[in-house]
């Protein structure tokens, strides 16, 4: 009877007002008016007004799961044509004698074989295909030897640059470190020389010594990159940055 | 009646910090993590760092949007096509959408309360064959049938006619 009398005593005070506070925030998602209730009344209210939208009365549908951003991906071809490529980035701390960085994020992007960059997607363009909206684009976390690696193609050029790859890595809380561009060897024997420029040749292409990003010199930047055109190529290439 | 109308519905949807269903919250999460990520590639975003202020001050910046939404591409996809929030008049959500978009309202750099996006559903066509009182008589398309399944839906903030093309 004590027990009754105190759990009575709470009601009135604070606990009626702490579940009408409830009620409103339960019901703040489908209407912003609701009809007061007496405070007496626990659990469910029952108070509605006129105006109020139907309470949803099915499930959430599938329950939502953590996803990864869509760069998050090693093979970031997406389909586009071209001569395969993998990129090796091996990232360094100049910093703590250029030992390896694990769990850098690491983002890569490059124009396709034509020289044309991808939209991002999702946004703007109202693009139907989720998947290929950002073509050439992705994201790996560098393993314990600070290595990520990539699937692509190999990118194709544009007016007023050379052939390149831009890098941006990050810390593992997602702090900048370097966004930065890699830049490939040139003159014969070179894949650059292989690939032909694809179907635009060279005509117009702008070489790394008068490109404005790598005229300054490339030696950090530059690539090494090995393979044919019928095996694919595979380029690999160490960045030290300030881990 | 009025005459029958094939419209494209558009429902924006705005998910801020009280958010607290999951699928908002992991929106909301995952987009503004992505949003600090991307901001760095501005050289200017430490100067400027709210968003509004950044877009104002370097023009190209509004491509943040842009630049963000991968990081929302697989809540879309658990969506299953189908629009969420909008219910109609049986509790049921309804609306078919294929294409959508999403944009950053306000962010902050350093604050996490500030980051508000919204993501526009736009439905795929419906025939709209009247109104009742503040409630649209709405049927997917492409129903060959003579009897035709309908969904009662009321008018509410944040849902517009995206498109309208008059039927014969």
């Amino acid at each position: 009877m004590e027990r009754m009398n105190f759990l009575k005593s709470l009601l009135v005070g604070s606990v009626s007002s702490s579940v009408l506070l409830q009620a409103c925030k339960k019901d703040a998602d489908v209407t912003a008016a609701t009809t007061s209730t007496s405070g007496t009344t626990t659990g469910t209210t029952t108070g509605t007004s006129g105006s109020c939208s139907v309470i949803q009365t099915e499930t959430e549908g599938p329950y939502p799961t953590k996803a990864p951003a869509s760069y998050v991906r090693s093979d970031i071809t997406d389909g586009r044509s071209g001569y395969k490529m993998t990129v090796s980035i091996a990232i360094t701390n100049n910093n703590d004698n250029c030992n390896a960085v694990a769990n850098a994020l690491v983002d890569i992007w490059h124009c396709d074989a034509e020289g044309n960059y991808s939209e991002y997607g999702g946004s703007g363009s109202q693009s139907t295909n989720y998947q290929s909206v950002h073509f050439l684009r992705g994201r790996q976390t560098t393993n314990s030897a600070g290595v990520v690696t990539f699937t692509s193609i190999f990118p194709g050029w544009y007016t007023g640059r050379a052939t390149h790859i831009h890098v941006h890595i990050y810390n593992a809380s997602g702090t900048s470190l370097k966004v930065t561009q890699i830049a490939f060897p040139e003159g014969t024997g070179t894949a650059v020389v292989a690939v032909g420029g694809y179907k635009k040749g060279f005509s117009g292409y702008t070489y790394n010594a008068s490109d404005n990003v790598f005229s300054d010199g490339t030696s950090l930047e530059m690539a090494t990159v090995t393979g044919n055109t019928t095996d694919g190529f595979a380029l690999s290439i160490v960045m030290a940055v300030p881990a | 009646m009025m005459k029958k109308s094939t419209v494209k519905l558009c429902y924006r949807k705005i998910i801020d910090s009280n958010a607290t269903k999951p699928w908002d919250k992991f929106v909301l999460e995952d987009s503004y993590a992505e949003f600090r990520l991307q901001v760095q590639n501005f050289a200017e975003a430490k100067q400027y760092p709210s968003f509004a202020e950044l877009v104002h001050e370097v023009p190209g910046a509004q491509k943040i949007n842009q630049m963000v939404g991968p990081a929302i591409t697989g809540y879309i996809q658990q969506l299953n096509e189908v629009v969420p929030d909008i219910l109609n008049n049986l509790g049921r959500r309804f609306i078919k959408f294929k294409n959508y978009q999403f944009e950053i309202i306000n962010s902050h750099f350093d604050s996490r309360e500030k980051h508000q996006v919204a993501i526009s559903f736009f439905s795929e066509p419906m025939i709209w064959y009247g109104t009742i009182d503040n409630y649209l008589l709405l049927a997917p398309s492409g129903q060959e049938t003579q009897e035709v399944l309908t969904h009662i839906m009321q008018l509410q903030p944040y849902l517009s006619i995206y498109s309208i093309t008059e039927m014969a």
